[in-house]
């Protein structure tokens, strides 16, 4: 095991890292920029480092600094958390060279999923069905029309290099299409320096359904039930929940079966999640995989009564990552993600958090590096807290939810706790029965959201 | 995370200087220092003492003035970065004193081998763009220039510490 690990992150995942590292009895190492110079991770790691100006791209993503910072404190392991360089096979290889093992899977593998289109056809050959679309990254409109043309529309445009929803256009007509793809190349050149796209039937009333897996190094991939990521909005998801309402025990195990082979045949290490679209008759479709750790990834620790940080950590020292044999899901957990922004208005709102209480008791877990007096820099994402409930039913999971929200008080700044409860007690939520397009339907028709 | 002292003292109530001198008084004792542009005031009675003073120059700490105030909820790629800086050069005792900081993460040294002389030492006279030091990081040995003329006052890192973005390494007092 190591002795000291660097946390390439912040927030949130950056403390939940160092909180599992602790358990296991390993040093940290925080790296902060000067606008998190009082933020927790900086705060409660062993050490603490300074990696330059605010602005990401000089700090969390400033390669040269992390390593030198993992250098100069003798670290053995770099974790990336998500986001940043989380899923850069550039920075993978580069810890590597630098005599540092990095907490996720080889760079080959962050590079093959990391090429969206190229990952379609590997997990097609592995076995996994993927969504009808273009084999092959679209040079011009005229292949794009062609293949729209033979799998029919409604289709969507995506960026091979893409996530976030950036460069991912849907068009109902060939000329949508016309006037989205230059778009879309633009977009996708812009966030990502690279304008490949591909195009795939749209499914429309579909569910967004992850699995995830873990490995090790000795090909052992170890799969658990699948969480329920249908609550977006663009592309964002707001509320998860495992297991999902709308899979039943046989669709879980034949989705865990195809998730466990297409892992072993890459021999996949490290946490990873394949995300599948699940339409209307319960057919799924491999979207794409994530070569990291999910942002949701706790409520799959509660049902399963698990660390996956912890069993990512060790698999990433050499050893098998071991779970009790006939691990079972119990019970159901909530996830709601609780950001700094106008829940009407959707801009973000940094800023300083005069007061904070946060929810508590039986069944609730709080995952935040937010505290009073902590101001919110203005240049990261808006993820301040993820509160997770847990109860041995649905029903009683979101009332539960809907209990740790109301008592939620973080007064300084705007959150989007007002609509997370909104979507709670919405008829169609409750019921369970909502699918991609539901947030956005809501938002459509939603009463007004009542301040607080 | 704590906050070290807390508000100032309420003046209105149960003053300090029992009945001797209240609030208005002392009111009046601060403005007559300024009026008279004195610096310095003393005044005992009957086993009470005041001392009031007060600096010409610099009436409000620089480094209150540096607070951002950034609340707009715009882009949080394109907000400005006017955000408090500690690691930059702000003046605080001497205005002529600049502080030359590491621009990276990596190993301080002094000198371009472990038998040559230092760089600098304490006292020297340097030029702009002149090596000061060697930074090390990733296996690579990066001089660090000065940018700003001056003698040196102060060498704050020792040689062969590890540093982090934003140190501060050497205190030069800026003139020809």
């Amino acid at each position: 095991m190591f002795s000291k690990v660097l946390v390439a992150n912040r927030g949130e995942i950056a403390l939940r890292i160092i909180r599992s590292c602790k358990e296991l009895g390993i040093k940290t190492v925080a790296v902060y920029s000067e606008a998190d110079r009082r933020s927790l991770p900086a705060l409660l790691a062993d050490e603490a480092i300074c990696i330059g100006p605010p602005r990401a791209s000089d700090s969390y993503l400033n390669i040269p600094n992390i390593i030198s910072a993992a250098e100069i404190t003798k670290a053995e392991a770099i974790h990336p958390g998500y986001g940043f360089l989380a899923e850069n096979a550039k920075f993978a290889e580069i810890c590597e060279n630098s005599g540092f093992v990095f907490i996720g899977p080889p760079p080959d593998i962050i590079r093959l999923m990391g090429d969206k289109n190229r990952a379609r056809q590997t997990m097609k050959k592995a076995g996994l069905p993927v969504v009808p679309g273009s084999d092959i990254v679209l040079e011009d409109i005229s292949e794009a029309k062609k293949i729209a043309q033979k799998i029919g529309y409604p289709v969507i445009i995506k960026a091979a290099a893409g996530g976030g929803g950036k460069g991912m256009r849907i068009c109902r007509t060939s000329a949508d299409l016309e006037e989205m793809f230059p778009m879309a190349q633009n977009e996708a050149k812009s966030a990502f320096g690279d304008p490949s796209l591909y195009i795939e039937k749209y499914i429309t009333g579909a569910h967004h359904i992850e699995i995830q897996v873990i490995g090790d190094q000795k090909d052992q991939v170890i799969v658990f039930g699948e969480r329920e990521c249908s609550a977006q909005r663009k592309y964002q998801k707001i509320i998860e929940e495992s297991p999902s309402p709308f899979i039943d025990e046989r669709i879980r195990r034949k989705m865990m079966k195809a998730a466990q082979e297409a892992a072993e045949k890459i021999h996949y290490q490290s946490l990873g999640t394949f995300e599948f679209l699940v339409d209307e008759k319960k057919r799924f479709y491999f979207m794409e995989a994530n070569t990291r750790v999910q942002v949701e990834h706790p409520i799959t620790e509660m049902v399963y009564g698990i660390n996956l940080i912890k069993a990512q950590i060790r698999a990433a020292a050499g050893e098998k990552v071991g779970f009790p044999i006939g691990l079972e899901m119990r019970g159901q957990a909530i996830e709601c993600r609780i950001n700094a922004e106008d829940p009407e208005t959707f801009i973000p709102s940094p800023g300083k958090i005069d007061f904070l209480v946060f929810p508590g008791g039986e069944g609730i877990r709080v995952d935040s590096a937010a505290y009073a007096g902590w101001e919110i820099p203005p240049y990261y994402d808006s993820l301040i807290a993820k509160i997770i409930a847990y109860a041995p039913s649905r029903a009683l999971a979101i009332a539960k939810m809907r209990a740790a929200l109301e008592t939620t008080t973080i007064v300084g700044i705007k959150t989007n706790i007002p609509l997370l409860l909104n979507i709670l007690s919405s008829t169609d939520f409750i019921n369970g029965n909502y699918t991609t397009q539901f947030v956005e339907k809501f938002l459509n028709h939603k009463p007004p959201v009542e301040t607080q | 995370m704590t906050q070290k002292n807390g508000k100032p003292e309420d003046p209105g109530q149960e003053s300090p200087f029992k009945s001797k001198i209240d609030y208005e008084e002392v009111k009046k004792l601060i403005a007559l220092l300024e009026e008279k542009n004195l610096t310095e005031f003393e005044l005992e009675v009957e086993g009470f003492k005041i001392k009031l003073s007060r600096q010409l120059s610099a009436p409000v700490q620089p480094s209150t003035l540096v607070f951002s105030g950034v609340r707009s909820a715009g882009n949080p790629e394109v907000s400005p970065s006017v955000q408090e800086q500690p690691g930059t050069p702000v003046p605080l005792e001497d205005k002529n004193i600049h502080y030359i900081t590491s621009p990276m993460v990596g190993t301080f040294y002094r000198a371009p081998s472990p038998s040559s002389p230092p760089f600098v030492e304490i006292g020297d006279t340097v030029k702009k763009g002149q090596t000061l030091c060697i930074i090390e990081a990733m296996k690579l040995m990066n001089e660090i220039e000065s940018d700003i003329s001056g003698i040196v006052t102060d060498v704050l890192v020792e040689n062969g510490k590890p540093v982090e973005y934003g140190q501060r390494l050497f205190a030069v007092k800026a003139g020809a």
